[in-house]
């Protein structure tokens, strides 16, 4: 959701920038397109649809999953010179990193975890248990690269709850650029009309 | 009948190469953040 949030927030500051300047919106020139929906649609089938869901085992989720990264990886590689997609590609080798490291999934502390459980159905669920859509429940000292783990959280106070990682930031930081970063290139200005 | 029938022509026409263009690339980069990212508001509703 945060990540949504960011494409369409930088897809907005894109127009408003391109209004201010008097040109088109430009969409960033990706290739390979193709790729991503190759990569992700498998991802989306078995972390989503909860038929399949249910059908894969965890072992085949994390191959796929870690399949399914290593693709999307090469598609921001291969368009690593546009503006913000550097900075993109960190983010998704620093969760790849420790997602890889950890069995395929994303370690959650269950202090962290705590913030979305009650402590009795956190007792319920055994450490190194999948919870939510890609996480894993592990205690920090079991977990590798336990700073690059879903360890951060919004206030406390915050309606929307959500546990989200370091490459995350940069996830969310990259994609945001990449859509509104416009080029910059003669400003087109209005034409006067005199009578 | 006719006229809402020269209307919806009209309205697709004026959805052009661009626009289809935007829409793919915005849903590729959403489903690129979602394959690589792992921020997680789904605890508690799905396990």
């Amino acid at each position: 959701m945060i990540l949504l949030v960011a494409v369409l927030a930088g897809f907005l500051v894109g127009m408003v920038w391109a209004w201010m300047r008097r040109q088109p919106y430009e969409v960033p020139d990706l290739k390979h397109l193709w790729l991503v929906f190759l990569a992700y649609l498998p991802q989306f089938a078995i972390l989503y649809i909860p038929g399949i869901r249910q059908q894969v085992s965890d072992l085949w989720s994390a191959i796929l999953l870690t399949v399914s990264q290593v693709l999307l990886l090469g598609f921001a590689w291969l368009n690593r010179k546009l503006p913000g997609m550097t900075i993109l590609l960190v983010g998704a080798a620093l969760n790849f990193t420790v997602m890889a490291a950890n069995g395929g999934f994303m370690p959650i502390s269950p202090q962290t975890a705590s913030r979305f459980l009650s402590q009795q159905e956190l007792m319920d669920i055994p450490t190194g248990e999948r919870i939510g859509v890609k996480d894993i429940l592990l205690q920090p000292e079991d977990t590798r690269f336990e700073f690059l783990a879903d360890r951060f959280l919004p206030p406390a106070w915050s309606t929307y709850q959500v546990a989200f990682s370091l490459g995350d930031v940069f996830l969310a930081v990259g994609v945001f650029w990449l859509l509104a970063r416009q080029p910059t290139g003669t400003v087109y200005t209005a034409k006067r009309i005199t009578t | 009948m006719k006229n809402t029938l020269n209307h919806l022509v009209l309205s697709v026409s004026k959805v052009n190469r661009q626009h289809i263009q935007m829409v793919f690339v915005l849903v590729s980069l959403a489903m690129l953040v979602l394959g690589v990212g792992a921020p997680d508001d789904s605890i508690g509703t799905s396990r």
